[in-house]
């Protein structure tokens, strides 16, 4: 994967690291965390080159704690015990001496400002919380150097400000941390030099201040991304999709929502703002107690996804690998699953199957070793364009997309932005796009409804808006969360 | 990227990499060996034997292979073997009517599965403890019916199932085992349902959202299993002249071990229907082997044992490679 990488961090300095998906930026922090091992590698630690070889116990032993995008928290324990769990392992001792795993539990949370109960369990917290405990696990490992693998992917504003206080304090006690991320707005607040790489190579270690951001998208890419015209609202002619006075265990306020055709409606709000639910709701996957779901023009019933797909509904969730895909089976069974549901009698033809799937494949630029190759080889973005594919090909009329472009590269973003841009186009065709990336969603969106505490609390027009005042209304009307 | 050459390229690393392949190697090695240790064993009456033997765990194992593949279990098979025997057995007794007989079995061994799915699907009992409890339902339904007491008097028809030949040839259950495999293969392969049984296996949220009715999956998955369960009943009675309320007895062990070694994955999702027919062959061979180098029947259950974890503990090492 890597050719040749030099890379260098600072005492109290935040690196970021860049790069498309493929460009290298894992390989390169799994060999720091010592799970890989480099063909031929040379590492220096405080001016000292390391000898031996390099592995999981040196990384440790230097004070290496990489936090991954897919944590590694054990769900059924509670806080304390997973802040433990080194202890546990390495305590020589039979039993387990519950006063101190509650002591250092609350000890190191009070110590980083962290409002987490520590008897509460890591299944019920937040992914923000989530995220802040494996932070507040890297640290009591007395970590020199901390690496961060999109951090903030699942993080609101306000928590992802949060987290940048945190890492400033980390900074100032002289911790060195390597931050990989997609979203380079973000990098360019909180790191103070970035290195991008490119097929495995670094191309350039900039300052962060100074540096432009088109600059260093094509570094990454190597080529200007081509931004889509912004829209704004569209004449409000013929409603494809519409809910009246919705209620359900989530929604508790009666909700109205409305897309027109060839619209591409942008749904935000903080985390916790009934985002994700509401996706939900509109696909059948959350049952609804009350009101009235239009689609086409006629009242339907939604009892579960099926009832959706076959009207001609579409859904991307959150978490492609766990809600997606089918991960072990290969790229022409998923894309061609949705087809398959939507058709009649018992058989289906699978030469028919083999050429839909090409098509989209070819359309859509995925990336894989043929049709046959397991999904779970492909990378974040080509999985993405996978689940899309699903839908696409399964020509469906309104597709409901809840958070298409998390840990994506700027390429496969493109990419999904465009075929987003086509899909809406066709004829009777609708998007709803669920994003917590108010950039994303100023960008692609042409009109923006913003959640609050699961009620729309405004109906923007996204080019007589910005940031300012959709971040305005998202933290207008939040509920402080209860400890 | 040149997609057909592409796809050729990957489907020749799937062919190298496949169980299915390497176990048939291995089982024409035994083959082998065996031709080599015994000159009774190469010969086209032990051959025969063996297809035989194998044809009613086979065919049990096959409707197995797509329980597993859905990422279900079914410990149940072998009461629910009995059971059904049983039931058509009486019904034999009572009507004489063959054909009447044929359909009674192989419901009552699909209904029987039907309760499985059922139990799974509408009651959320996980697979392993719902088709625990219909091992031990089924077994005793089949001694209350019985009272305990086999069945006898099936009729020169009855029998020709489990000891007719075709052409003085093949045997009739070497037959059978072949058309339900090309069946379960045809349903894995060709049908929607087959698909649907992957994807649920795979992964059970991803095809509920895609819009797969995960109900029928599990139900379909489980009533054929127990309908092929009848069938192969109906062939085991045939062979010995007899139904036992007692019969079947750790038939979960060799069809899951078929499945198994056939490489398919216990997590679902992942595996093929042919090679469970050679799993399922490579156990019978093992037993004829045994018999015929002289070894104490007992050791039977300690080897299939070993071979069951032997082979999936090849078939974890080959994945990491």
């Amino acid at each position: 994967m890597l050719k040749t990488v030099n890379f260098e961090l600072e005492t109290g300095e935040v690196h970021a690291l860049l790069g498309e998906n493929g460009a290298g930026k894992s390989t390169l922090i799994k060999i720091l965390a010592g799970a890989y091992t480099a063909d031929s590698a040379k590492i220096w630690f405080r001016d000292k080159l390391i000898s031996g070889n390099y592995g999981p116990k040196i990384a440790e032993d230097l004070g290496i704690v990489t936090i991954y995008q897919h944590f590694h928290l054990i769900p059924h324990l509670t806080v304390a015990e997973n802040l433990s769990l080194k202890t546990f392992v390495s305590d020589p001792g039979w039993y387990v001496n519950w006063r101190t795993v509650q002591q250092r539990a609350r000890e190191t949370l009070a110590r980083l400002h962290f409002a987490i109960d520590p008897g509460a369990r890591v299944k019920d917290l937040s992914v923000a919380q989530q995220q802040m405990l494996e932070i507040a696990i890297a640290l009591s490992k007395k970590a020199q150097v901390i690496v961060m693998d999109e951090p903030t992917a699942a993080l609101s504003r306000p928590e992802t400000e949060v987290l940048f206080g945190l890492i400033r304090q980390l900074k100032q006690h002289g911790i060195g941390i390597i931050y990989v991320s997609h979203k380079l707005e973000e990098v360019k607040i909180i790191a103070d030099r970035v290195t991008i790489l490119r097929d495995g190579n670094n191309v350039a270690t900039l300052d962060a201040k100074t540096a432009d951001l088109r600059e260093i998208i094509r570094l990454m890419i190597g080529a200007s991304p081509t931004n889509e015209p912004r829209q704004g609202a569209l004449p409000r002619e013929k409603s494809i999709f519409s809910i009246n006075k919705l209620q359900n265990k989530h929604f508790r306020k009666k909700l109205d929502l409305v897309v027109y055709e060839h619209e591409i409606l942008g749904i935000t709000g903080l985390v916790g703002a009934g985002k994700t639910e509401l996706s939900r709701v509109i696909f059948g996957a959350d049952k609804k107690i009350s009101g009235e779901i239009r689609f086409a023009g006629a009242p339907i019933s939604l009892r579960q996804p099926r009832d959706a797909v076959k009207l001609g509904l579409g859904y991307v969730p959150e978490d492609r690998d766990s809600k997606g895909l089918c991960l072990n089976l290969a790229v022409r069974e998923n894309i061609g699953l949705a087809t398959l549901v939507k058709l009649k009698g018992w058989l289906f033809d699978r030469g028919a199957e083999r050429k839909l799937v090409r098509h989209a494949v070819s359309s859509m630029r995925i990336r894989a070793q043929g049709l046959d190759q397991p999904v779970k080889y492909l990378s974040g973005g080509n999985k993405q364009k996978v689940v899309l594919g699903k839908w696409l090909a399964a020509q469906c009329k309104l597709l409901v997309l809840d958070e298409p472009t998390i840990g994506i590269d700027v390429g496969a973003r493109q990419d999904i932005y465009r075929l987003i841009q086509e899909f809406r186009r066709e004829p009777g065709h609708a998007v709803i796009l669920v994003s917590s990336d108010i950039d994303e969603i100023l960008q692609i969106a042409d009109r923006i409804l913003v959640l609050a505490d699961y009620r729309v609390v405004a109906d923007l027009d996204s080019i007589r808006t910005d940031k300012h005042q959709v971040l305005e209304y998202c933290t207008r009307r939040t509920a402080t969360p209860a400890v | 990227m040149e997609p057909s050459n592409a796809d050729r390229l990957s489907r020749f690393r799937a062919v190298l990499t496949n169980q299915a392949v390497s176990m048939l190697l291995i089982l024409i090695l035994m083959w082998f060996l065996l031709s080599l240790l015994s000159p009774y064993f190469l010969t086209v009456g032990n051959l025969t034997e063996i297809t035989l033997q194998t044809a009613v765990i086979g065919i049990i194992a096959a409707g197995e292979t797509l329980v597993i593949l859905s990422g279900g279990i079914d410990l149940s098979v072998g009461s629910v073997f009995a059971c059904s025997g049983i039931a058509g057995g009486l019904i034999f007794q009572a009507t004489g009517n063959l054909w009447f007989t044929m359909a009674v079995t192989v419901l009552t061994g699909a209904a029987l599965g039907l309760f499985n799915g059922l139990f799974i699907s509408w009651l959320r009992v996980p697979p392993f403890i719902a088709t625990l409890g219909m091992l031990g339902m089924a077994r005793g339904l089949a001694l209350i019916l019985s009272r305990g007491i086999p069945i006898f008097g099936l009729s020169k028809e009855y029998l020709w199932i489990g000891q007719g030949k075709i052409f003085d040839l093949v045997p009739v259950p070497t037959l059978i085992l072949l058309a339900v495999f090309a069946l379960v293969f045809f349903i894995a392969r060709y049908t929607r349902f087959g698909r649907f049984t992957y994807a649920v296996g795979s992964n059970a949220e991803a095809a509920k959202l895609s819009g797969i009715n995960l109900r029928w999956v599990i139900l379909g998955t489980y009533a054929l299993s127990g309908a092929l369960c009848g069938v192969g009943a109906m062939i085991e009675a045939a062979r010995l002249a007899t139904v036992q309320p007692a019969g079947g007895n750790g038939y979960e062990l060799l069809a899951i071990g078929a499945v198994v070694i056939g490489g398919t994955s216990l997590f679902g999702g992942e595996g093929n229907v042919i090679a469970t027919l050679i799993g399922a062959l490579i156990e019978t061979t093992i037993r004829n082997g045994l018999n015929l180098l002289g070894v104490n029947a007992f050791w039977q259950y300690v080897v299939n044992g070993a071979v069951i974890i032997g082979a999936v503990a090849v078939d974890q090492w080959r994945r990491r490679l």
